[in-house]
């Protein structure tokens, strides 16, 4: 009788049991799909996208000479004309962003939120005077050491009445070169004030807009587009072209944004590398993959490691002083060595820069609530 | 002294007495003093810089020591998890029906102690063998990466010890079998059984849509929400190990639910053995 009641205690117990366990696991499980962990891609090769778009934008057909028949008619290739505008040779800067993919890009969203902060007062006063929707006609945007190159479509633009006073001439085949000269603008009273303008401006085809600091250097960039500059190749290959921010940094320019506690690093980076390819995507997350060569293949072993540990320190300190934000963006970083080069990856998650940026779309949205209200 | 300890205390001597319990320990011995002898790391400022493994340089990022690390704690503690739970499986499985056949039990029952510290002896006995072994072999791993690396964490060692629990909640219905039938077979393929329930009941969310919207899902749902979720404990197991954020929403919750779930089924076990003539 008692070994029954026992029993009966004893499977009681069970049923209790299992009941229990089956509440504590759905508890502590949770009935929803796990969130998956950030996944950042980054830019370490072009993408088939990526090569369609540089397919479509080998669009000039530099003209050729006829000769007597001695030489084997060779068809010329078509090639970008940007990247022919590009200047040649080694330590040069030349950084292409995308403005148009980057524009309809996350990224770009929150980018001309702040751009628009004031309702888009200032970017309709633009389009009126200069005839060009930078949201619309520009492709890309190249900051060179001799200046800017903007892509796109300038047909419409009004360049003599942006241009003022300047000394415009034709130069090669399709191109007009303006000069340094005075412009008039509206003042801040309502009437006319003249300023002196430092930069020459040269357009090739209503698709290239090139903004130097003498006429020489814009001369110099429509000579190369023709074919009539250096036969040495472009400062950024087209099998380069990936990514939304691309292009090469001199080293000295490169060492020159480090800053001043960086002072030790930015000397060996000028002792070893030669130059510095960058790649940026920014189609989710922002990824950032520098490859950085040398000829000594110890040295850039050496500076990789140096690298690599400035960034774990980094990382450690952000966890030390509580900057969560900081030490989970540097969790993403990292150097992949690869003899004579090697491959510094960073990444910035998008909810990162959204939380960062958010304030831009609150002023802008005030200032379009503010504009309805008028 | 208590009798639940003796039984235990008997059934590790047995364990000892075993020459594969012996060379389960030899084995994981080895595999620390290969790992021990031949990775070499070069950190620099807690950068993992270089590593050599067998003396052929790996081809890792140089990247901060805990995160270049995050993979092999991860592999570990699933090693931990799922080899350790295969492990004791097979080599436990023949503790109960021997301790419970004949000659033996008769003997046994003549003890002045209850049934029911038969089995909770056993099983405790077995607990603290496979807590022992595990211990041993995740402190060994945290020593070699501690003085290799520079980066010492208890994560691997936790990782274990929620194994441990996940064997628990095996190993109470492998005994509760023996009660039922006296074969080691049996016993180890109830084992096998539960876990493999274990690991479906960790994805059921995942795996719950593949089955028509009725009758089949709900059962699939009502069958799930009763197993142990050793998946989603061995899941856990890995965040910890290489310190990444909880999958789970709570992880004691989830832990106590798979160690009551192991209760329940030894509380099972406890009333059959009572109700069962020698």
């Amino acid at each position: 009788m008692e070994n029954r009641r026992r029993r009966r205690v004893w499977l009681g117990v069970a049923g209790l049991l299992f009941l229990l366990a089956a509440v504590l696991m759905f508890t502590g499980q949770g009935d929803t799909l796990p969130e998956e962990a950030p996944k950042v891609e980054f830019p370490r090769r072009m993408r088939a996208p990526e090569r369609e778009r540089a397919e479509r934008r080998k669009t000039w057909v530099m003209p050729t000479v006829a000769d007597a028949g001695t030489a084997a008619a060779e068809r010329p290739r078509p090639r970008d004309p940007l990247l022919a505008a590009l200047s040649r040779g080694a330590g040069k800067t030349a950084v292409v962003i995308e403005a148009n993919a980057l524009r309809h890009s996350p990224i770009g969203e929150l980018l001309l939120d702040c751009l628009m902060r004031d309702g888009g007062k200032e970017l309709n006063e633009f389009r009126t005077k200069s005839g060009v929707d930078p949201l619309q006609d520009l492709d890309r945007l190249v900051i060179t050491d001799e200046g800017l190159m903007l892509s796109g479509d300038f047909s419409k633009a009004k360049f003599q009445d942006l241009m003022g006073d300047a000394v415009s001439m034709d130069y090669g085949e399709g191109a007009r070169v303006y000069e340094p000269g005075e412009m008039t603008v509206a003042g801040p009273d309502g009437g006319t004030v003249t300023r002196r303008r430092n930069a020459a401006v040269g357009v090739w085809n209503n698709q290239l807009l090139m903004l130097g600091r003498t006429p020489d250097g814009v001369k110099e960039a429509i000579d190369r587009v023709e074919g009539r500059g250096p036969d040495e190749p472009p400062l950024i290959p087209e099998g380069s072209t990936y990514g939304e921010m691309y292009g090469v940094l001199s080293v000295d320019h490169l060492a020159r944004l480090l800053p001043p506690e960086q002072a030790e690093m930015a000397q060996r980076l000028r002792e070893v590398a030669q130059n510095v390819e960058l790649h940026v995507d920014a189609s989710s997350d922002v990824a950032l993959v520098a490859e950085v060569r040398g000829e000594d293949k110890a040295k850039v072993t050496d500076l990789g490691k140096s690298l690599g540990a400035a960034l774990s320190l980094a990382r450690m300190r952000a966890q030390a002083e509580g900057e969560k934000e900081m030490a989970q963006l540097l969790d993403f970083a990292r150097v992949q060595p690869d003899g004579e080069s090697f491959k510094l990856e960073m990444a910035v998650p998008l909810d990162a820069i959204k939380e960062r940026l958010a304030f831009c779309k609150e002023e802008r949205q005030a200032a379009e609530a503010d504009a309805s209200v008028r | 002294m208590n009798p639940v300890l003796g039984i235990a205390g008997y059934v590790l001597r047995e364990a000892v007495a075993r020459k594969f319990i012996l060379a389960f320990v030899v084995g994981i011995t080895l595999v620390l003093s290969v790992v021990a002898l031949s990775l070499r790391i070069e950190v620099v400022d807690g950068a993992l810089a270089a590593s050599r493994l067998f003396g052929e340089e790996l081809r890792a990022s140089i990247r901060s020591v805990d995160v270049a690390l995050r993979p092999v704690y991860t592999a570990a503690a699933f090693i931990v998890f799922y080899g350790g739970i295969l492990f004791g499986i097979v080599a436990c499985s023949d503790f109960a029906p021997s301790l419970l056949s004949p000659g033996r039990i008769e003997h046994l029952l003549a003890l002045p102690i209850q049934r029911w510290h038969l089995l909770a002896g056993t099983f405790l006995g077995v607990m603290v063998l496979a807590l022992g072994g595990t211990l041993y072999g995740t402190t060994g791993l945290v020593l070699i990466f501690g003085v290799k690396a520079g980066y010492w964490t208890a994560g691997p060692l936790i990782a274990g010890l929620m194994a441990c629990v996940g064997f628990a909640a095996v190993y109470a219905v492998m005994l509760t079998t023996a009660t039922l039938v006296r074969s080691a077979a049996l016993c180890a393929a109830s084992g096998f059984l539960f876990l493999i329930g274990g690991v479906i009941a960790g994805f059921r969310q995942q795996i719950s849509p593949a089955f028509e919207e009725g009758l089949s899902r709900s059962t699939f749902e009502a069958v799930t929400l009763m197993l142990p979720r050793l998946s989603s404990l061995a899941v856990a197991a890995g965040n910890i190990a290489s310190s990444t954020p909880l999958e789970v929403n709570s992880l004691g919750m989830l832990l106590l639910g798979v160690l009551v779930f192991g209760f329940g089924a030894l509380a099972v076990g406890f009333w059959r053995f009572e109700g069962k003539d020698y």
